[in-house]
């Protein structure tokens, strides 16, 4: 018997995230909403703390003022190696598959939302309606993802539909995945391919290269959780004492 | 040895029960119960068996809640998705009552044509109308049923021009009647719920090349993708109404996806 691993090899989905490149625009967000079929966000689901975004751009200041400059840094599902999430859920919904995808089986899912509090970075999402969606907007949906009821969590997947359909395009075709060519639907609308999406097994890929840059390092990294989305911080020339100098 | 000698032994011997003496007694009930009748241990003739004895006493509204229950929950799975046995197959009529008999099998039909002679199947090719079927498209995950043009251009003249549900098709496509083109509403008969992605083209490529795993037989074409449907939807070129013939419930995908080394990962179908 040959399992998963030894069949279809070992792939570990990563994602690196370059700041520098970041201009805070958010079609990287909106990309994501339509293609993930993500409900609506009205206000007052904002206001409630209830809205949900796979990915969102967070904005900070950095310095004191007068020098205070706006920061951005777009926060999607971390994939992490050490999920905090999975091993807190009772009914296995929330896994670890071959492929270093955290994967949540919604339909799996019970809703105890133990996931959510475990996780530290904030990006796991409950249902707490069933999703509606005005008229106009009806046929816009796409099939390939599932539409997620009231009562159970969703997240960030990477755009596994994207993953899978590549794959199975590559593999009737008879040939290999190229590097690059699997996007998801934040790196294909990122307007400064500020995201890259790849395999960081590849010692070829793309995502592996940018990993080893020096500017590399990933969020919350006292916790152990070893993300697979890896940042790539921003360059700065008025910093002082800055290592990068003028860019 | 009487009753009351009987336990006083039984609690020596345990010791457990050497409790301390109740100062008083326990007040008689002042009514009389009635004896319950024993349970019956013959049925005419015949003993019956001892656990009967002791089971029928029990009888009543357990015994009901309890068939209730089994009786409910098979008629929701039946509802649900219908169990292929003792004959019942989920169909439905549609809009048009299209035979895949006449379209698609090769084989000699009773069927009688607009001349009045008896036909022999079309024996068309199952992805001549399910078109997209074992393509790898982002539609590809629909097997596609072919929109009313496209029958139109055979039926604009084939058949004879009383024929009740050809006329409805024509009607549709605009050919006779003043309202202009309609779509067909065809009824969908496989369903997979909403949480599960399935996608044709790597099964009709799988089962091709391995044609040792294809089930069953077809009465259509045995070439090419055709010859493959089978394993999953019946012999579909010898029905009038399609109807589901396999469960295609998650076990039957896991088993055959561990059998044949597809992936089995949660992830693969549902997502
Ligand atoms: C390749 C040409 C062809 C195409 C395409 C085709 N048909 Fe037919 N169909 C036939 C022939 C030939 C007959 C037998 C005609 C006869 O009765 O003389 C037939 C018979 C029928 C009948 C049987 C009528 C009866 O007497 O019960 C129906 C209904 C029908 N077709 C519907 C359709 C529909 C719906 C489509 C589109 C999905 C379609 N057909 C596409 C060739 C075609
Ligand atoms: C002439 C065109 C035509 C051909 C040839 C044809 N089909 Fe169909 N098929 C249809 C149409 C139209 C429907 C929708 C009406 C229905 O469900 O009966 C349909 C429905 C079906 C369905 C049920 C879809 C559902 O709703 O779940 C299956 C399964 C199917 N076809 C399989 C086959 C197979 C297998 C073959 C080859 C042996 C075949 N078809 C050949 C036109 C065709
Ligand atoms: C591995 C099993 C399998 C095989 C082989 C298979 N099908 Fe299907 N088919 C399904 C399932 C499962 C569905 C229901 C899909 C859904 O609900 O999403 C389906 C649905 C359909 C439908 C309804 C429309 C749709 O796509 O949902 C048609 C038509 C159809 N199949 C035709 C075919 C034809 C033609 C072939 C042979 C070339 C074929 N199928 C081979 C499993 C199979
Ligand atoms: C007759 C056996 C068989 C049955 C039944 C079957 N599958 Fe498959 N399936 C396969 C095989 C073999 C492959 C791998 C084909 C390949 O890529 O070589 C596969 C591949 C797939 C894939 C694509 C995997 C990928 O590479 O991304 C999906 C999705 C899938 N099956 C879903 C289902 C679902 C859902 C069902 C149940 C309705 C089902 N299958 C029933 C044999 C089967
Ligand atoms: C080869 C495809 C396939 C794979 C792999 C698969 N499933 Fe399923 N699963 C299905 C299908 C098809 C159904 C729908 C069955 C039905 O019609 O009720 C289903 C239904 C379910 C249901 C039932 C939902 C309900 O409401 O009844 C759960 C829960 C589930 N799957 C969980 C999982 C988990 C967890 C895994 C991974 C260990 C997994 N599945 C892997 C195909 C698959």
């Amino acid at each position: 018997m040959t399992t998963d691993v030894e069949k279809f090899g070992t792939r570990n989905w990563g994602m690196i995230a370059d700041l520098d490149k970041c201009t805070g625009c958010q079609a990287c967000v909106l990309a994501c909403q339509a293609e993930n079929n993500i409900p609506i966000n009205t206000q007052d689901r904002v206001e409630r703390a209830r809205s949900i975004s796979w990915i969102r751009v967070e904005r900070y200041w950095e310095g004191d003022f007068p020098d205070t400059k706006a920061r951005f840094i777009p926060i999607m599902c971390q994939h992490c190696e050490n999920a905090p999430c999975e091993p807190v859920c009772p009914v296995y919904a929330s896994y670890h598959n071959s492929e270093g995808l955290n994967v949540q089986v919604y339909n799996r899912c019970v809703g105890t939302r133990y996931c959510a509090n475990a996780c530290p970075y904030i990006v796991r999402f409950f249902n707490y309606w069933d999703p509606v969606w005005p008229e106009s907007l009806r046929n816009h949906l796409n099939p390939d993802v599932t539409i997620r009821s009231r009562g159970i969590m969703e997240k960030c997947s990477f755009c596994i539909q994207r993953i899978n359909r590549t794959s199975r395009k590559a593999k009737s075709e008879g040939r290999e995945l190229e590097d690059g060519e699997i996007q998801t639907a934040c790196s294909a609308a990122c307007g400064t391919h500020g995201i890259v999406f790849g395999d960081l097994n590849d010692p070829d890929s793309r995502v592996s290269k940018l990993k080893n840059n020096k500017r590399a390092f990933t969020l919350l990294e006292q916790f152990g959780t070893d993300p697979n989305v890896i940042y790539l911080a921003k360059v700065d020339p008025h910093k002082k004492g800055s290592e990068e100098g003028h860019h | 040895m009487d009753l009351e000698n009987k336990h006083k032994d039984n609690e020596a011997k345990s010791g457990i029960f050497n409790l301390p003496k109740l100062p008083f007694n326990f007040p008689k009930l002042p009514i009389k119960l009635p004896k319950p009748p024993p349970p019956p241990t013959h049925l005419g003739d015949v003993e019956l068996p001892k656990t009967l004895m002791y089971l029928l006493p029990i009888g009543g509204l357990f015994t009901l809640a309890f068939v209730g229950a089994i009786a409910s929950f098979i008629i929701t799975a039946w509802w649900g998705q219908p169990i292929p046995v003792l004959g019942f197959e989920q169909t439905f009529d549609q809009p048009i009552n299209f035979p895949h008999t006449v379209h698609a099998s090769t084989k000699q039909l009773d069927y009688k044509d607009a001349d009045g002679n008896v036909m022999v199947g079309l024996g068309t090719d199952c992805t001549f109308c399910h078109r997209t079927v074992n393509k790898n498209t982002a539609a590809g995950a629909n097997a596609y049923i072919p929109p009313v043009n496209f029958c139109a251009n055979c039926h604009g003249v084939i058949g004879s021009e009383d024929n009740v549900q050809l006329n409805i098709l024509r009607d549709a496509a605009g050919i006779i009647g003043e309202d202009g083109t309609s779509p067909i509403n065809w009824r969908r008969v496989h369903r997979l719920p909403d949480h599960v992605r399935f996608v044709h083209e790597p099964h009709i490529r799988y089962l091709s090349a391995n044609p040792e795993h294809i089930k069953g037989e077809t009465d259509g074409v045995t070439t090419g993708p055709s010859a493959v449907c089978s394993t999953c939807h019946g012999n579909v070129a010898s029905m009038e109404k399609v109807y589901q013939v396999e469960p295609l419930k998650m076990r039957q995908c896991v088993d055959c996806h561990r059998d044949n080394g597809a992936p089995t990962d949660c992830a693969t179908c549902h997502h």
